[in-house]
């Protein structure tokens, strides 16, 4: 919202503030300046001057030449391109030599053949508003030709308010007045508002609200005698100022009410209303099925029970709060208005003003609670310029809806309020800003009882207060102090979450850390492989676009689409890693939240040395599950979708699947738009990883030699390593400590199909040296196996 | 054999280990020399037997001074030799060490994964734990338990995405704090819990919005906890983060489930608060909302705000990675790009 210094100014002294000090006052206080402009600043050098001559100019279409006077001078010629000047119009001049204030410097121009002296302006040209629709037509009342433009237009401030969602009053200069009041410590002067004796020449009006919870109040005023003179000069300048069109004098001082008061205002022109012999019938009630309204913006609107609509003699005239129809609307030759004043729920304007895609100006100020109390208020300023400025006259009026209650008194304890705010106050400290807000104080024993005005329907109750006492004291004067630790270590405290212990880990062993978006295309995510294969996505009901419709089943997806990027940009090799949330479907329960990992290895390098970053990739699982906690990792061989049929394994620790790892299928890695061979792999880490277990007892050392035994043999050349080894284990040899695989030899002497293997064993007694036959006794056992398990002979 | 012939000896094995230019010359030397069985000074010494009484200690003290003599010069060669072959082992394998090299290939942290961690550790210091909660959430803990009822206009800045059916009674949390109410639901007050997370908005992606996006919730809930504390706690962990003397300043505000409530900005880096484009000619940067648990909301978690009180914060680490790290599109996070990430 755009409210003016000037204006505010009528209400609040302003001597001798500056706008950044106002700025800085309403910001820290709740409502936010986003920018302050200056307005009509350097209009001292432009002119009033009368159009005493026009003429096109000869073999122009557009142009026009004025002839130009100010009194005691000569007319000047001047070249024009707006179509809106006539003989006798009093328009800003800019005379050469003059410098504008949007910053442009008027010299004399030769167009055509003819000496230009200066520039007649539009309002946009004078840092008036962006209207660039014509030059400035000044009002005769108000100009004086050869004054300049500064006496029309006082300098003035703007500032861009964003006015935070729960304070509705504040949507007007006269709420922001209030805050600048209770903030400066000076006086507010509330704008005058009266109503006349009424007349009883005009037709009588009665006003039926079918529910008052969708309106709790409905004003029908009736005024008669409008003169077809144009708003007074003060309410088009401030309009103007604040970047609104001016629109005839009586739609112009209901939208100056409406932006002073805070209360929109509709106006019907009484004559094209139904009914006006016999008097008018005003309703407020929902729409039926089949009715329609040809509304002010050219639309027709079809209603129905969830609109609330305003009727004369049962013919809809209005979409309450949001727009008035075209039949009744006040236009020029206007005389007679019913001016409605009212209010709305704000709920049900909320979802009318979805549904119809419009919102207002007014339907803005009433989705967010304006007060009813407000109503009156807003017909009564009205009334009292109109009376005033548009010579009417104050005919009969009706009121709609409940009775309103009056706010309710507030308890509260100063020693609660210190303590919420953390500073020491006394009842006089509390009641103090209170007043200042125009809340009506009392003291009662050590208590503050406070009844907020009746426009502030966010305040009601005792924290309400203290919000209010400490933003107009200021939170600069509450001194910032730390909470004592009153808390007992959390149990877990000491343990490194599973999150950053993996980062670490994947960090170490040369990936670096993705993010990718949880939502994702369906589509394309059915592509990649993933740990989960069986589940349909969860997908959003609302979403941005298809690209971005559902909830991702795992995270390779991303990491695919983050490698294509990466690729393309020039990067040869590509090592990435993401962890995250997926979003496992169960029904209309709680989808399942999994913690997962995704890692990825890209590099465009031949079948064999993709192997040696695939093993790279199984050894980072294996040390993250043994850091973690997750036990010993084993990886058994699988075929998967969108895996290498031959290149793929699933991960298992303990009796549970914990994830795949694979190379990526090359139509799939073809599908992301992927050179070269992807290792990659997938693990659900919740419920597997557990650091920080703390050992429960150190181990004794051996101090015993081990005795060390290779072992070699032939296998058929798809013998699988991981099975014999298991086997071996199997055994639980006592004196066999550990078993590692030292060499894989693939070369034809073993003949075709077969490969060799050597294993090294490591062997101890924990009390003596073992001696060569049992080295040997155990060598020949695990030999036993391998060929039971693989068909290995010794070698 | 006399003293004399002993020291002839001597002078001819001296002048051997020196002549001596390789381990394995020189071993030849001290075993023709000091061999147990027929070295020559070996033998010589084994003279001494046959030596009269009053000869052996003349004798004996020449041999012993010849032989300690002998052996510190074996040794002294048996060094000098070995660090030569040393050295011609080490030329043979000679490596050009101003070689350029490949960097050893650790990973890199993202920008805003690692900027969570950090605050987690600022907080940790403090005494808050960090907790984790679903990010698919029903109404009743994103909204209506946080004092926003259906309809409530403050919903307007949450733009929610909605699951489908029959999934449909979800949806994406649009901001961590209903893991406040699950904390406060699910333990017993003193509580002080951080709470980084994802949340989704449904803002079409542009420099500065991304549908997904991350923030870090707190909340702090014991006896006679003041806004004092907040801000305390606040101009603590902002001035960890942004630098001591990053300036600092509280701004009243609204959200349905604090009060009073605060935001709080730091003067904006790039202009030092004069106005940029940056702050959008603000001078600040808004980089975080708080206030005092509402009553109603600390009701709501089972907790009584008769007792207890408390103060709750949320921020936003993709903007304040952008914001430190002088990037200019928030999009640029989610792209991974590790051209980006290798700067971290």
């Amino acid at each position: 919202m755009r409210v003016s210094h000037e204006w505010l100014g009528e209400m609040v002294d302003l001597e001798g503030v500056e706008p950044a000090q106002v700025a800085d006052l309403l910001t820290l206080s709740g409502t936010e300046v986003e920018k302050v402009t200056a307005f009509g600043v350097g209009l001292d050098q432009v002119v009033v001057g009368e159009v005493v001559g026009l003429r096109r100019v000869e073999g122009s279409d557009h142009l026009f030449l004025a002839h130009v006077a100010t009194p005691g001078q000569e007319p000047r010629e001047v070249i024009c391109g707006a179509d809106n000047l006539f003989v006798g119009a009093l328009v800003p001049w800019a005379r050469p030599g003059t410098r504008l204030p949007i910053g442009a410097e008027i010299g004399r121009k030769r167009l055509r053949g003819i000496w230009s002296e200066g520039m007649l302006c539009a309002p946009d040209e004078l840092g008036l508003g962006s209207d660039h629709d014509g030059v400035l037509i000044l009002s005769p009342d108000d100009a004086e030709r050869g004054t300049t433009l500064d006496r029309l237009y006082p300098a003035d401030h703007l500032y861009e308010l964003e006015v935070l969602s729960n304070r509705a009053d504040c949507l007007s200069h006269w709420g922001v007045a209030r805050e600048l009041s209770a903030l400066l410590s000076r006086p507010l002067r509330d704008p005058e508002a009266s109503r006349p004796t009424r007349s009883s020449l005009s037709p009588s009006v009665q006003v039926t609200v079918d529910s008052p919870t969708d309106c709790p109040v409905y004003l029908a005023e009736v005024l008669i005698g409008f003169s077809e003179a144009p708003a007074p000069d003060f309410v088009r300048r401030r309009l103007a100022a604040i970047g609104q069109r001016s629109l005839g004098g009586i739609v112009d001082l209901a939208n100056y009410v409406m932006f002073e008061i805070g209360q929109p205002l509709h106006t019907f022109d009484l004559n094209r209303l139904p009914g006006v012999e016999r008097g008018l019938e005003v309703g407020v009630r929902r729409g039926r099925e089949g009715e329609s309204i040809a509304c002010l913006d050219g639309v027709a609107r079809e209603l129905d029970a969830e609109t609330l609509v305003i009727t004369v003699g049962d013919a809809p005239q209005a979409v309450a709060g949001l727009i008035g129809g075209e039949a009744s609307a006040v236009g020029r030759g206007t005389s007679q208005v019913l001016l409605e004043a009212a209010n709305f729920n704000w709920a049900l304007l909320r979802s009318t003003s979805r549904r119809l895609r419009l919102r207002t100006e007014a339907s803005g100020r009433f989705e967010r609670q304006l007060s009813p109390h407000l109503a009156r208020r807003g017909a009564d300023r009205f009334i009292h310029l109109a009376v005033r400025h548009l010579g009417a006259t104050l005919g009969p009026g009706a009121v709609g809806g409940a009775p309103l209650a009056p706010a309710a008194a507030i308890r509260c304890d100063p020693v609660w309020i210190s303590s919420i705010l953390g500073m020491e106050l006394g009842p006089d400290e509390v009641a103090s800003p209170l007043r200042r807000l125009q809340f009506e104080v009392r003291q009662e024993g050590g208590e503050v009882l406070a009844t907020p005005p009746p426009y502030r329907t966010d305040v009601s109750t005792a924290v309400d207060l203290a919000e209010e006492v400490g933003r107009i004291i200021g939170y600069r004067e509450v001194p910032g102090t730390l909470p004592p630790i009153r808390q007992a270590p959390p149990p877990e405290a000491l343990e490194e979450p599973v999150a950053r212990l993996t980062s670490t880990t994947c960090r170490a062993a040369g990936f670096s850390e993705a993010l990718s978006l949880s939502l994702v295309s369906g589509e394309r995510e059915a592509l990649a492989p993933r740990l989960r294969r069986d589940l349909p996505h969860l997908e959003l009901a609302n979403p941005l676009s298809a690209q971005l419709g559902s909830l991702r089943l795992g995270l390779l997806q991303g990491l695919l689409q983050s490698a294509h990027h990466n690729q393309a940009r020039g990067q040869d090799k590509v090592r990435l890693f993401e962890q995250g949330a997926a979003f496992w479907a169960r029904g209309q329960e709680r989808p399942e939240e999994p913690w997962m990992l995704a890692v990825l290895d890209l590099e465009d390098d031949g079948a064999a040395d993709a192997v040696t970053r695939l093993r790279h990739l199984m050894a980072l699982i294996a040390s993250l599950s043994s850091v973690g906690g997750g036990g010993v990792v084993e990886f058994r061989p699988v075929t998967w979708p969108a895996l290498h049929r031959a290149r793929a394994a699933e991960v298992w620790a303990g009796a549970e699947r914990r994830g795949i790892v694979g190379e990526v299928a090359q139509p799939v890695a073809d599908a992301f738009d992927i050179r070269g061979r992807v290792e990659v792999a997938e693990l659900r880490l919740d419920g597997w990883l557990k650091p920080g277990g703390r050992p429960g007892r150190a181990p004794s050392l051996p101090r015993t030699p081990a005795l060390v035994l290779d072992l070699s043999v032939t296998v058929p050349s798809r013998a699988l390593l991981g099975p014999a080894l298991r086997a071996v284990a199997a055994l639980d040899l006592p004196e066999l400590e550990l078993v590692t695989p030292i060499d894989e030899f693939l070369g034809d002497q073993l003949g075709p199909g077969f490969k060799g293997w050597t294993l090294r064993l490591r062997l101890r007694h924990p009390e003596r040296t073992l001696t060569t036959a049992e080295g040997d006794g155990v060598r020949q056992a695990v030999l036993r196996v391998l060929e039971l398990e693989v068909g290995a002979r010794a070698r | 054999m006399t003293s004399v012939d002993l020291q002839e000896l001597t002078a001819m094995a001296l002048e051997e280990i020196a002549g001596a230019d390789s381990l394995e010359g020189l071993d030849e030397v001290r075993l023709r020399y000091l061999g147990r069985r027929d070295g020559l000074v070996t033998l010589a010494g084994q003279r001494l037997r046959e030596l009269s009484p009053d000869q052996r200690a003349a004798y004996g003290q020449a041999f012993n001074r010849a032989s300690g003599e002998l052996r510190a010069a074996l040794e002294t060669r048996q060094r000098e030799l070995a660090a030569g072959e040393e050295a011609e082992r080490e030329d043979a394998e000679w490596v050009d060490m101003s070689h350029p090299f490949r960097e050893p290939g650790q990973g890199h942290p993202h920008p805003v994964a690692g900027l969570i961690r950090e605050i987690e550790d600022v907080f940790a210091f403090l005494g808050y734990q960090s907790v984790a909660g679903p990010e698919l959430e029903d109404d009743q803990h994103n909204f209506q338990l946080l004092n926003m009822p259906p309809e409530h206009p403050a919903r307007d800045a949450h733009d929610t995405f909605y699951l489908s059916p029959p999934a449909g009674g979800w949806l994406y949390r649009t901001h961590t704090s209903p893991v406040q109410m699950r904390a406060m639901l699910g333990s017993r007050p003193p509580l002080r819990i951080i709470v980084p997370g994802r949340v989704a908005r449904r803002d079409n992606p542009d420099p500065t919005h991304t549908p997904v996006f991350h923030q870090v919730e707190g909340l702090c809930v014991d006896r006679g906890v003041t806004l004092g504390d907040l801000k305390g706690t606040l101009e603590y962990v902002i001035r960890a983060l942004f630098g001591g003397d990053r300036r600092v300043r509280l701004r009243a505000s609204f959200f349905p489930y604090t009060e009073p409530s605060l935001e709080a900005d730091v003067a904006c880096a790039v202009c030092q608060g004069v106005g940029c484009r940056t702050c959008l000619q603000k001078g600040w940067i808004e980089i975080l909302g708080s206030g005092m648990v509402h009553p109603e909301v600390l009701r709501n978690g089972g907790v009584d705000p008769e007792t207890h009180s408390g103060f709750a914060f949320g921020m936003g680490p993709d903007r304040i990675a952008v914001l430190r790290y002088g990037l200019t599109d928030l999009r640029d996070l989610y792209e991974n790009d590790l051209r980006l990430l290798e700067c971290f």
